[in-house]
């Protein structure tokens, strides 16, 4: 019998039928006159939106990870991109990413539709070789901005303004680039729409707080994809404010994600995206995972809140003011983005650690399990680090090693039997044998 | 000729601990060659930049995933086990997020009482870069004079840019000595002279570099110089290596590395403004690839030593994991083999399998030489 | 009251019949390619050997890699777990127990009654394994009891690699055409493993009472090597390979209480 109901999310089509729209728009957004360009979920995506409506971008991260869901397809692009000479351990969304591009398959049907250009942010070692691959091997253009400026906590007028004055090289680069005019009306909207998706998304994420916890970790990564899409679209930002309305329904009725839930569990940096079965396995023993920093803190953005509590971040509209210039817009677009959770650890793993006691603390959590991920160098940036701040402080962790986007390092059996033992530290057993078999 | 290079180089902690007890200041570790030591130099301190110890070790586990170089966790070791013990600051000048992790976790488990995070570009092909880093450099130098007690005057300031410049001039000119056909330095000698210059006073490197420039000019090594190789990679103070290609019918007549020419290419040229100065020599610096973007602008570079030095093959050599050469070295490769320069890549750990190199450096030079006879 | 542990190991399944405390019987069997065959014939081994009769087993828990296809068994229990309990059962005061498998090293850190507080696990590289010294020992033409004996003729340090099992062994490889002696070779070897290990269980804590359990607590090179790498002592509790069917048999006991 189970402890709470369960349901199915009704914005789930919506959700699929809005991911599937993106790729195809980009596909077909130069047969009707657009232009097409790439870069990462993290570069700004914002200030191209100025160029027209007609823009569309694909986002190199959760592409390699659509690609590494198709396990032939990814194993075909990795072969590809190891068949030209790159080393084995880079990151594996951009071998798979250019494998994809080498062998002129779309993840989604068709050909690799040709971008116009390149338009990146850098913030680990490979993001902007990354384009600047894609660039040379494509002879288009390439726009990188450099973000490197600290943590947010100490980001002063000097730092903000280095990531500013390139957002403005950037604009003047894109008018030159593809010979039309800028429109900082759109570039006002885009933003306003980036701050609505990234706070909403942190609002739905605060609302995981509730038990039985109405969305569990598996789910998210359907949702939060939208975000690493195009933040900036209007699109996202009300799907996102109708899925926070659900996800309250589901709060005030008690609609559980896992409907034995008994133990709350949080993970970190990307899944191995080809065996999201270690969520469903988790199930089996009542335990849920409510998120992660990976999943809270990419797309969502957040702010210490007076009480000490963590939540979502008040948006400038919120505050009643109102953005009318480019340069106000560039400055709120950085500084925004400067203050991205995820983003913190990279130069300082106990920024990350101390935000992963919050969340354990704040969303009460039993447990953590870290994903020792080969796939991302940037995510897994000072991740021994943050077990060991975490089992200093006296929360059970376990990590298990994996990539995000490269199945042949992961053994499923040994991480299975991991979270066996994990599972039997935190003196849970299997409440359903025979499901457990038939996931297993 | 070198005796005292080897020296210094091996007994890098005894030097470090006698200059602590001569002088009045303290050891500064420096995590990367982008790390302004002039700064350092300037106020009163001894910048060291910290390189492995090429010994497997067990104690980096809890702290860095085995993902990252071993060259980051290989430093990471030398303090946890207390080979630093005497050494009282840190510095990091932003670049790879290996070695970042090395200064992360040095800040949170090895004992110090000054630790400093550069915030240095990664663009630095936007001129943004350069009035955004002069004011970053003046929040270190500002942290160095509050940690030392004292103001880093103009005039002590500009001292150090000079000796740094005088250094940087003078391992030029034992570079210049290897463009000869006759070699008058290996580059064993070269690697360890640099690497060196790294642990010890720039008063003292200098000394003894004009102590043996003139002899070096009439030198005669005696030794056959056989195929002129150039090595390319990341960070590299393999002397084991570099020995055994040497033993084989080789001399490694220049590199690219950031323990090579890279740390001392150019020097800093005054405006008139020295915190600007300084750091522009940093942002026009040969760049470190995770710095060489959108354009690479390392390639032509090494183009230029290439054929300034007579090469006829190139060693690249990378750390295992070293994601910012890992993303040059296949473009690097084709750009070689585009203008005529056979290359051999091998991936380096802690240690090498010396045997197996051998074996894959005699037939990278037996290829050499077969197609010189056509 | 009479219980079994089957310990369904990658290599060997090891069984352990206990009554009330006491080990009336244990018995070894190679796993081969039948795991569920020889875990039986292991069981009817052991069985036999305790002079007991297969009705008389209250209640039988399994552990190891196999452990959810081991036959004639009420419940289960991970290495982990079993490991610990096993322990602690032997030697009450160990806090760290270091537990080296043919594919897989672990350690574990424990509380005094055998509660697990955390563990790490060696990842996917096969460099801190039993499996791996075997196979140098085959490198050198050597057995593995060879293998641990030669070691400890060696007073010389070789620096080896021991991230990654193929670099290690060419490093090996690179020894042997350099004519360094085999026992030089043997402790390297050894080094590097220990050296391994020594690193995975640093992320736990390495506490002052160390246990090794498993077969590699066979090989005198191995555990001399371990030792130097600790800089501390290690006890090796009787039959240390028997240690996970142990454990498994104490809690098939406590399971009927």
């Amino acid at each position: 019998m189970a402890l709470y109901k369960t349901e199915p999310l009704k914005c789930w089509p919506k959700a699929k039928e809005l991911r599937l729209k993106y790729y195809k728009d980009y596909q077909e957004a130069r047969s009707k006159g657009g232009l097409r360009w790439t870069g990462g979920a993290w570069s700004f995506d914002a200030i191209p939106a100025g160029l027209g409506r007609d823009v569309y971008n694909v986002t190199g991260e959760p592409y390699g990870a659509s690609l590494a869901f198709d396990k032939k397809l990814s194993m075909e692009c990795m072969e590809a991109t190891e068949a030209k000479g790159w080393a084995r351990d880079l990151c594996s969304y951009m071998r798979n990413y250019w494998g994809s591009m080498y062998l002129g398959k779309y993840a989604f049907g068709g050909e690799y539709p040709e971008p116009d250009f390149c338009f990146q942010d850098h913030i680990c070692c490979s993001h902007a070789k990354w384009y600047q691959h894609v660039a040379e091997y494509k002879r288009i253009p390439y726009f990188c901005i450099d973000v490197s400026v600290g943590p947010y906590k100490d980001v002063d007028e000097n730092r903000l303004m280095f990531v500013v004055n390139q957002m403005h090289e950037s604009i003047e680069w894109l008018e030159k680039t593809t010979g039309r005019k800028y429109q900082d009306e759109l570039l006002i909207e885009a933003v306003e729409n980036e701050l609505r998706s990234t706070s909403t998304w942190a609002e739905i994420c605060y609302l995981n707080m509730n038990k039985p916890a109405p969305l569990d970790e598996k789910t998210m990564y359907s949702l939060y994809v939208h975000g690493t899409l195009a933040k900036h679209n209007k699109e996202i930002a009300d799907f996102y404010e109708e899925l926070r309305d659900e996800v309250k329904y589901r709060v005030e009725n008690h609609i559980a994600a896992v409907p034995n839930e008994r133990c709350r569990l949080m993970s970190d940096t990307q899944p191995p995206w080809g065996f999201l079965k270690v969520f469903r396995y988790l199930e089996q023993f009542g335990a849920v995972s409510i998120g992660s920093l990976y999943t809270f803190g990419l797309i969502g953005i957040w702010e210490d809140k007076p009480d000490g509590t963590w939540g979502p971040r008040t948006t400038p509209m919120q505050k009643g003011e109102t953005i009318t210039t480019r340069d106000q817009a560039l400055r709120v677009l950085a500084d925004w983005n400067l203050s991205k959770p995820e983003w913190q650890h990279f130069y300082d793993p106990n920024l990350k650690t101390k935000m992963m006691l919050q969340i354990v603390k704040q969303w009460e959590l039993d447990g953590v399990m870290l994903h020792l991920n080969r796939g991302c160098e940037g995510l897994s940036c000072g991740i021994m680090e943050n077990r060991h701040g975490i089992a200093e402080a006296g929360v059970p962790v376990m990590t298990f090693e994996g990539n995000m986007g490269d199945e042949r390092e992961f053994d499923e059996k040994r991480v299975m039997t991991r979270i066996d033992s994990f599972m039997e530290t935190l003196e849970l057993d299997i409440m359903d044998e025979s499901a457990a078999k038939a996931s297993s | 000729m070198f005796t005292k290079f080897f020296d210094w180089y091996e007994k890098r902690h005894d030097y470090a601990r006698e200059w602590i007890a001569k002088n009045n200041g303290e050891v500064m570790g420096c995590f990367c060659s982008y790390v302004p030591e002039e700064l350092v130099y300037a106020a009163g301190h001894l910048p060291h930049r910290m390189l492995g110890s090429h010994e497997p070790q067990d104690v980096t586990e809890p702290f860095i995933f085995g993902m990252f170089c071993p060259f980051c966790r290989d430093v990471l070791a030398q303090g946890l086990k207390g080979r630093y013990d005497y050494m009282k600051g840190i510095t990091i000048a932003q670049s790879c997020l290996h070695l970042r992790q090395t200064f992360t976790s040095w800040r949170n488990h090895v004992a110090h009482d000054f630790s400093h995070y550069i915030y240095m570009p990664n663009k630095v092909q936007t001129d943004h870069a350069r009035p955004y880093y002069n004011a970053e450099l003046i929040k270190y130098k500002e942290a160095l004079e509050k940690w030392t007690g004292k103001e880093i005057t103009e005039e002590s300031l500009k001292d150090a840019c000079d000796l740094y410049n005088e250094n940087r001039q003078l391992m030029h000119e034992v570079y210049d000595l290897r463009k000869g056909p006759d070699p008058k330095v290996t580059g064993l000698e070269a690697m360890v002279m640099v690497a060196s210059s790294f642990m010890v006073d720039k008063k003292d490197h200098n000394a003894e570099l004009k102590r043996i420039l003139p002899e070096l000019k009439s030198r005669n090594l005696n030794r056959d110089t056989g195929a002129r190789l150039m090595i390319v990679g990341s960070e590299d103070d393999d002397t084991k290596f570099i020995k055994m290609v040497e033993s084989v019918g080789a001399t490694v007549v220049v590199d690219d590395h950031c323990t090579g020419s890279r740390y001392f290419w150019n020097s800093t040229e005054f405006t008139g403004n020295l915190m600007q100065d300084i750091a522009n020599r940093y942002i026009d610096r040969v760049p470190c690839p995770t710095k060489d973007w959108e354009e690479r602008s390392r390639f032509p570079h090494i183009l230029k030593l290439a054929h300034d030095f007579n090469v006829e093959g190139v060693i690249m050599i990378q750390q295992k994991f070293c994601d910012p050469h890992e993303c040059d070295m296949v473009p690097l490769k084709e750009f070689l083999a585009a203008n005529d320069l056979p290359t051999l890549f091998l991936e380096f750990d802690v240690t090498v399998p010396i045997g197996q190199f051998r074996i894959r450096v005699e037939a990278f030079l037996e290829m050499l030489g077969v197609e010189e006879l056509f | 009251m009479i219980t079994a542990g089957i310990d369904m190991g990658s290599k060997y399944i090891k069984v352990v019949i206990l009554k009330d405390g006491t080990v009336l019987g244990r018995a070894m069997e190679t796993t081969g390619f039948e795991p569920v065959e020889s875990a039986s014939r292991c069981l009817d081994k052991a069985i036999k050997e305790a002079g007991v009769e297969m009705s008389e087993i209250d209640h039988t828990t399994s552990t190891g890699a196999g452990r959810k296809v081991a036959p004639k068994t009420d419940s289960d229990i991970t290495d982990v777990g079993a490991a610990a309990k096993g322990v602690v059962n032997l030697e009450k005061n160990i806090q760290t127990v270091i537990d080296i498998g043919a594919e897989e090293g672990r350690g574990i850190k424990i509380e005094a009654d055998g509660k697990v507080v955390d563990f790490a696990v060696n990842e996917k590289c096969a460099a801190g394994a039993g499996a791996f010294a075997e196979a140098m020992s085959r490198a050198l033409e050597v057995s593995i009891d060879e293998f641990g004996q030669l070691s400890l003729k060696s007073d010389k340090a070789i620096p080896m690699n021991a991230q990654c099992a193929v670099f290690a062994e060419s490093e090996v490889v690179s020894l042997v055409h350099a004519k360094t002696p085999k026992h030089d070779i043997a402790r390297a070897v050894h080094d590097a493993i220990a050296s391994r290990i020594v690193s995975m269980v640093r992320r736990v804590g390495i506490n002052e009472s160390v246990a090794l359990i498993g077969g590699v607590s066979h090989n005198p090179g191995f555990v001399d090597s371990l030792k130097r790498a600790l800089e501390t002592e290690v006890i090796i509790p009787e039959n240390p390979d028997y240690i996970g069917a142990l454990g498994a048999a104490i809690t098939a006991s406590e399971r009927t209480k």
